[in-house]
């Protein structure tokens, strides 16, 4: 079954189309790397996925819940109930992060579990534990987002994102905004979710790192899919102009 | 020393009514400020537009005017007479101060929430929103207190000139600390009860500037 699954997805801003029918399916335990220019529709296909943004035409199902359909011409969402459900089945990885900076570290990663999911404080924490550990650092806990650097930003907000046990991560250009010695830690966790078969999306602009890591690549540009197939196929041996094109830049 | 100890007496029963206006203002004027900020974010038109008019004519006329017509209007305007009413053993003189004040200072702080909470970067509403929290604890938990540091130094402002504004109340006749320094002065034939008075005023002050600076340096471990 497809964790997520996004068909004829129109999105404009006032009289500029940013989307004009965009089909995704991303299956349980495949990983996607969205890849293409800026400007191409990317970080909006993943802010409609992760409800930023209201699309007005097509339908997208999410963990086997219909977020919203089209059967005339605008797109109709699903009640509050449905979509306060259909948040917690997945996570999103900013590029800039957005930690809460008035809360600590530990903070950032429970409030949701304790707040929204109804956990208890000892689980909340138990869980924030492992997941710090797993981001390769346990020891920052008590610590606030103001005294991390940008690398360790992005894990805690990765953290985060998995606290809830999503059934998948979106993440939008998770290192654009890092230093490049800065890249490596998080591109590792990345990595690591990857051979523990979690299902992610991801916009990135690291080439070889969507080629070692996706199964899928998908190249957008001007709001259209260009070109989908196996990571190795599109990187290494691209059929469309565009694409090829576009990879030559790297 | 007769003068003196009685001067200070008299000051002191002022001060209590100067306290009364700058704390109930406070208690008041600040949640109604942020119920106000929020009305002037409003997406309803009309919601906003109304609000928007409220702020400009507090903040466009003087306070003291403002008093006078909250004390008077009621009976002139509507043949109301509160003027007998009394709250507890407070009268209506001092009942329409602390209603002047806050309607007046809630402008003031609506101003100011406004501007720290649209400072918010977008960022932060978007986290919380796809994490799952509701409208009301995002506000509550994530936006509020951030909120609450970025417009600390403007209120620290509007909390100083408060204690000065008290002064405003003389014009209903409420025996605040300068109404009472303004007779001594006049029976004593000295400014010594207006230097006495300064003094209370600017160790007031001195009192908030220190509590909102532990304020503003508790709020530093972030950034």
């Amino acid at each position: 079954m497809n964790v997520l699954e996004m068909k004829g997805i129109h999105k404009s801003f006032g009289d500029l189309k940013v989307l004009k029918g965009i089909d995704l399916s991303v299956a349980k335990g495949e990983v996607v790397a969205v890849i293409g220019p800026s400007g191409g529709g990317k970080s909006t296909l993943l802010r409609c996925a992760t409800t930023l943004e209201t699309i007005d035409k097509g339908s997208i199902e999410i963990g086997g819940m219909s977020l919203c359909s089209t059967v005339g011409e605008k797109a109709e969402y699903c009640g509050k109930k449905e979509l306060a459900e259909i948040r917690g089945k997945f996570g999103l990885v900013f590029q800039n992060f957005n930690l809460f900076p008035h809360f600590s570290v530990r903070r950032n990663i429970t409030e949701a579990l304790i707040h929204v999911h109804g956990k208890s404080r000892e689980e909340a924490d138990q869980v924030c534990d492992d997941l710090l550990l797993k981001m390769g650092m346990p020891d920052k806990a008590d610590a606030y987002p103001c005294n991390l650097s940008g690398g360790q930003q992005q894990r805690v907000s990765i953290a985060r994102a998995l606290a809830t046990n999503p059934e998948i991560i979106f993440f939008d250009e998770p290192t654009s905004a890092l230093d490049p010695e800065l890249t490596a830690g998080v591109l590792r966790v990345i990595r690591e979710l990857a051979e523990e078969n979690m299902t992610m999306v991801i916009v990135t602009h690291e080439m070889s790192f969507a080629r070692d890591v996706a199964d899928t690549i998908v190249f957008m540009d001007g709001g259209v899919i260009v070109e989908e197939g196996p990571a190795a196929a599109v990187i290494n041996n691209p059929s469309n102009e565009r694409t090829k094109a576009f990879l030559a830049g790297y | 020393m007769d003068t003196i100890l009685s001067t200070i007496q008299q000051l002191l029963s002022g001060l209590k009514f100067t306290l009364g206006i700058f704390i109930l203002t406070l208690l008041f004027s600040i949640p109604l400020g942020l119920l106000i900020a929020r009305g002037r974010m409003a997406k309803n038109r009309l919601v906003s537009t109304l609000v928007r008019v409220y702020i400009s004519i507090m903040r466009g006329t003087p306070l003291m005017l403002q008093l006078l017509l909250v004390y008077f209007a009621p009976y002139y305007v509507f043949k109301i007479n509160l003027r007998d009413l009394a709250v507890g053993s407070l009268d209506y003189r001092f009942v329409a101060t602390i209603i002047g004040f806050t309607l007046n200072y809630a402008a003031y702080f609506a101003e100011i929430f406004r501007g720290g909470i649209q400072s918010m970067p977008q960022g932060q509403y978007e986290a919380a929103q796809v994490l799952g929290f509701s409208k009301s604890q995002t506000y509550f938990r994530i936006i509020l207190p951030q909120v609450v540091k970025r417009v600390l130094p403007s209120v620290t402002n509007e909390v100083i000139t408060l204690v000065k504004d008290t002064s405003l109340a003389q014009v209903l006749s409420v025996t605040e600390m300068f109404t009472a320094a303004k007779n001594l002065a006049s029976s004593q034939v000295s400014v010594m009860p207006f230097i006495a008075a300064g003094v209370f005023y600017y160790v007031m002050n001195g009192v908030i500037e220190i509590l909102m600076n532990r304020a503003e340096k508790k709020m530093n471990y972030y950034s």
